[in-house]
């Protein structure tokens, strides 16, 4: 056989695709077996592909990976080339199914038999997952290269399920708020506020504006518009938002979580956006800039987290191991422009990423945010309105 | 034209000069129209078509020819995978409702005119609900007997078997949801053909002494067999195509549609949808023009088509 | 023997289509748990609760009504030129209007997504010197082009038997008696193809009225059709009661909806052998 076809041979056996023995055989190497075994790391090492990441995590040895992991998470949220060197490393494709808000994702867990393997939840969600047992307690000594201590307590604790246990049901992925974006090559007025989002939306920016496909972001900024609690379960208080987003659906643009494509093409000026986006698309248009409304709005953490039952399990485990190396962590976000929680990978991000305000806003804009509540997730009164809303 | 043989008559010089032909006018309107409406529905095809080939990143570019898009798609697991599905889940829904639509609708011939229109009502509703509401009532209803099942069945499976099989939404379940709706739509294709059949055919050949079974086989199966063909390509074709209700209850699966919808939500869209799509187009333009080569020799060889083969018209 | 004949068909219709939409009529008088879901209830409230939902119902019924009305504008000119006119090419033209039928439902949509898109048409205007640039996407004309250009075929093949059948000499005694085109048309032409016209609204509109891909694709999550608000109140409002006791609303619209138009036809469709 030739070269290639051995390194290939010698990949499914470290992958454990396929057992020693098989490979001795395949690769007629019988008699010299104890020799390979003993040169193994030097022979492995010369015949994995030589990128940059590489060194830094290898998959765990004599676990079949299998070829398929099915990710759930959200738009623009992955660096496609991070994704691309895990298949590297472990020839398993990674496949994306991409929602823009936890309701979905909870809608077709509660419904059953997705097939999913790895989940990007949201700090609210945990509650309900966990009593709906939709997701496995973290095994982390599958997890080797988390290590809890270097996470910021506030992002990484809604993960314990119960609260206050040491069962964890997510480790940290990232961190950001939810607000808008503004090209403002086209929409010159500077704004500030929700109040400017959602009375220039009706007015001069009309069939300009986009808001999420999501009620609690959507729902949530409407009531800060009016000064009320993001999470606010109130029916006068949420009466009242109901009244502005019905007040502005005629004149948005799209109601949709998918706001980069508009933007970008310029059919849409101004959308609800998270910080991430923010940061790719001022990235590649200047004139768009991340606004955080003066009222408040949210603070969020998300996390990947392991859905019990999945099918590819093992896989998954090595996804997550793989994601909480610091080197990968920190070269994802430079991607997608989400702050992250290890401060190992933090100590890793170039300079203008740390001095990046749509990241890191400044305190007098971050302290009025508020972190989303599990009751905000579920209310049948927000979730009621938003159907209304959009049937209207 | 038959018009112009009862116009009055009128000289024919006079008729050159002065006269025009009153269709040519008419007929430019009409060709127009028709030029219009084909243009209509081919621009976006011939759109498709034309990105598959295109060199570019994304499917609404046209940078340069090439043929990347094509090896691409078909290098993507996803892809194969996902034709893979649909084509096993379109033969077995084909296959599954033209045999029992078929048999339910020479059964149905027999029956009490009662309970006629009960399996008529049935397959009425089968065909006017909409595929939303199929598709979330039949999750449900899958869910629910599984989940019901599901600790019956490891509850009494031996041991030495390992461990017991738990039934789960997948390729079964899609073909079951898909085949409702097919098998009606058999159902109502064969009946009408049933309807419009000669009867005295079958009689005769009752007459001379056939077994049933032989008049089913050599009188009414092939004068049924359009129909039957018609129906086994509409039902594969409806469950090749099919979205919405594959979606609620595909499970695990992916079927093509599945894989073309997530992939068109997620802009900006890989050319490689253009290259599936143009090269089911090609095959299906085969098999039609294949379907209407036999055809033709077919029907020469039979000679000058009966009343009872003209039922491909129809359809 | 008959009975056995009838098995599996019996089986399929009790157990996926009967008991589904039984357990969707339980479940419409249940109520929604706390975290989503269903909870059993004997209760009518998820159908007093539809009304607030009639917005999307109204959507659905105006825009399908429509649609149909342009496909049969669209349709009718076209059947007659190719019954009457076409000779030899009709059965080539005719594959040629059921072909695109045989394309992805998804990539032609997908395929106008980017024609009524920003770098499709708009665009094109644009550049022709209108400004500022015209959004054709996320309205109630996208959507409706985008339903009369899946369902079009549909209302073509009725209509096309029908005027096929047309005993031609009829059109010829009328323009005898001395009726012009138009009249004759209106007259007698019109009437003896009423079946067809009937049976291609049917087919169109029924299923315009569970369509939930186009307006999804096309609308932007503006438009919204009975469908759409069925699949979000299972999908992401996560209220199973009312969306179930949504969708029985659908499904009663539906079959009076298709009742009426049957019941018009009842006369004349003895003897039209259309797809219906």
């Amino acid at each position: 056989m030739d070269r290639t076809q051995f390194q290939k041979l010698y990949l499914d056996y470290e992958r454990g695709r396929i057992d020693r023995r098989a490979f001795l055989k395949a690769s007629g190497l019988g008699l010299a077996a104890a020799v390979l075994a003993a040169c193994a790391p030097g022979a492995g090492a010369s015949t994995k592909p030589t990128a940059g990441t590489s060194s830094d995590w290898a998959p765990p040895k004599g676990v079949n990976l299998g070829d398929t992991l099915n990710l759930t998470t959200w738009p623009n949220y992955h660096d496609q080339a991070t994704l691309d060197k895990f298949t590297e490393l472990t020839g398993v494709s990674i496949a994306l199914t991409i929602f823009g808000s936890n309701e979905e994702m909870l809608a077709q867990l509660q419904a059953g038999s997705t097939g999913w393997d790895v989940l990007v939840p949201t700090n609210y969600t945990f509650e309900t997952y966990g009593q709906l047992g939709l997701l496995e307690v973290l095994d982390l000594s599958k997890i080797p290269n988390f290590v809890s201590s270097r996470y910021e307590a506030r992002f990484l604790e809604p993960a314990h399920y119960p609260a206050g246990s040491s069962d964890l049901l997510g480790i940290s992925k990232d961190w950001g708020t939810t607000g808008y974006v503004v090209n403002t090559k086209n929409a010159t007025k500077p704004m500030t506020s929700w109040k400017d989002f959602f009375d220039m939306a009706q007015g001069e920016l009309s069939g300009k504006v986009m808001i999420h496909d999501y009620q609690l972001t959507s729902i949530g900024n409407a009531l800060k518009y009016h000064g009320f609690s993001f999470n606010s379960v109130d029916p006068n208080e949420l009466a009242k938002a109901e009244e502005t987003l019905l007040a502005a659906k005629p004149h948005l643009f799209a109601i949709s979580s998918d706001y980069q494509p508009p933007m970008r093409a310029g059919d849409a000026w101004v959308a609800m956006a998270w910080t991430g986006d923010g940061v790719q698309l001022n990235r590649d248009i200047p004139d768009i800039k991340y606004i955080i409304g003066s009222e408040g709005g949210e603070i969020w953490s998300d996390f990947f987290a392991v859905i019990a039952g999945a099918p590819h399990r093992d896989a998954a485990y090595a996804f997550l191991d793989y994601m909480a190396v610091p080197k990968v962590m920190a070269a994802d976000a430079a991607f997608h422009g989400y702050p992250i929680v290890d401060s190992a990978g933090i100590d890793l991000l170039p300079a203008e990423f740390k001095n990046n305000p749509i990241i890191y806003p400044d305190e007098k804009l971050l302290s009025p945010l508020e972190f989303g509540a599990a009751v905000t997730l579920t209310d049948q009164n927000r979730a009621d309105l938003w159907n209304r809303v959009k049937s209207a | 034209m038959t018009a112009g043989t009862l116009a009055p008559k009128v000289p024919a010089t006079t008729r050159r000069r002065r006269i025009p032909n009153p269709g040519l006018g008419a007929d430019r309107v009409f060709r127009a129209h028709s030029g219009l409406v084909f243009l209509f529905l081919y621009v976006p095809i011939g759109l498709v078509v034309l990105f598959s080939f295109t060199a570019g990143e994304h499917a609404g570019e046209m940078r340069g020819l090439s043929l990347r898009w094509y090896g691409a798609a078909f290098e993507n697991q996803f892809v194969t995978r996902a034709l893979s599905s649909s084509l096993q889940v379109g033969l077995l829904t084909a296959v599954l409702s033209t045999t029992f639509g078929t048999i339910a609708a020479l059964a149905l011939q027999r029956v009490r005119p009662r309970l006629r229109a009960a399996y008529d009502t049935l397959t009425y509703i089968a065909i006017v609900i909409p595929g939303i509401v199929i598709g979330i009532a039949s999750l449900v209803f899958f869910v629910n007997v599984f989940g019901f099942l599901n600790p019956l069945l490891a509850g009494v499976w031996p041991s030495e078997l390992g461990e017991a099989p738990k039934l789960a939404p997948g390729l079964q379940t899609i073909v079951g949801a898909h085949t409702v709706f097919a098998m009606a739509l058999v159902i109502v294709l064969v009946r009408a053909r049933l309807a419009g059949m000669d009867r005295t055919l079958g009689e005769a050949s009752a007459d001379l002494f056939a077994t049933p079974w032989r008049t089913f086989r050599q009188i009414t199966l092939p004068q049924l067999s359009p129909a039957i063909l018609a129906s086994f390509l509409l039902s594969f074709t409806f469950s090749f195509d099919e979205y919405v209700i594959t979606s609620f209850v595909k499970g695990n699966v992916t079927t093509l549609p599945i894989y073309v919808f997530s992939s068109i939500r997620r802009p900006p869209v890989k050319p490689d949808i253009n290259a599936i799509a143009t090269v089911i187009l090609a095959f299906t333009l085969l098999m039609l023009l294949s379907g209407w080569l036999i055809y033709r020799r077919g029907a020469r060889r039979a000679g000058p088509p009966s009343a009872a083969t003209d039922a491909t018209a129809d359809v | 023997m008959t009975a056995l004949l009838l098995v599996p068909t019996t089986a399929w219709y009790l157990f996926l289509l009967v008991v589904p939409l039984g357990i969707l009529i339980v479940f419409s008088l249940g109520t929604r748990t706390d975290v989503g879901g269903y909870a059993p209830g004997l209760t009518l409230q998820n159908y007093a609760d539809l009304p607030t939902r009639w917005p999307a119902f109204q959507n659905t019924l105006t825009l399908a009504l429509i649609g149909t009305v342009l496909c049969a504008l669209v349709a009718y000119p076209l059947a007659y030129y190719l019954a009457t006119r076409a000779g030899q090419k009709r059965t080539v033209l005719l594959i040629l209007v059921i072909l695109p039928f045989w394309t992805s439902f998804l990539v032609r949509t997908y395929a106008w997504l980017q024609i009524l898109g920003a770098n499709g048409i708009p665009s094109l205007l644009q550049t022709l010197g209108v400004e500022p640039r015209p959004v054709f996407l996320n309205t109630h004309a996208a959507v409706l082009l985008g339903i009369v250009y899946n369902y079009l075929p549909l209302m073509v093949f009725p209509l096309y038997v029908s005027l096929e059948r047309l005993d031609k000499r009829l059109i010829e005694a009328s323009k005898d008696l001395g009726a012009n085109r138009l009249r004759t048309f209106f007259q007698v032409t019109l009437p003896l193809t009423a079946p067809g016209l009937v049976s291609g609204a049917l087919l169109v509109f029924i299923p315009m009225m569970g369509e939930y891909i186009i307006p999804s694709i096309l609308g932007g999550g503006k438009i919204y059709f009975v469908g759409n608000a069925l699949v979000d109140l299972y999908l992401q409002s996560r209220n199973w009661p009312l969306g179930s006791a949504a969708a029985i609303g659908l499904i009663g619209l539906v079959v009076l909806t298709a009742t009426v138009y049957l019941r018009l036809t009842r006369v004349s469709s003895q003897r039209d052998v259309s797809l219906l």
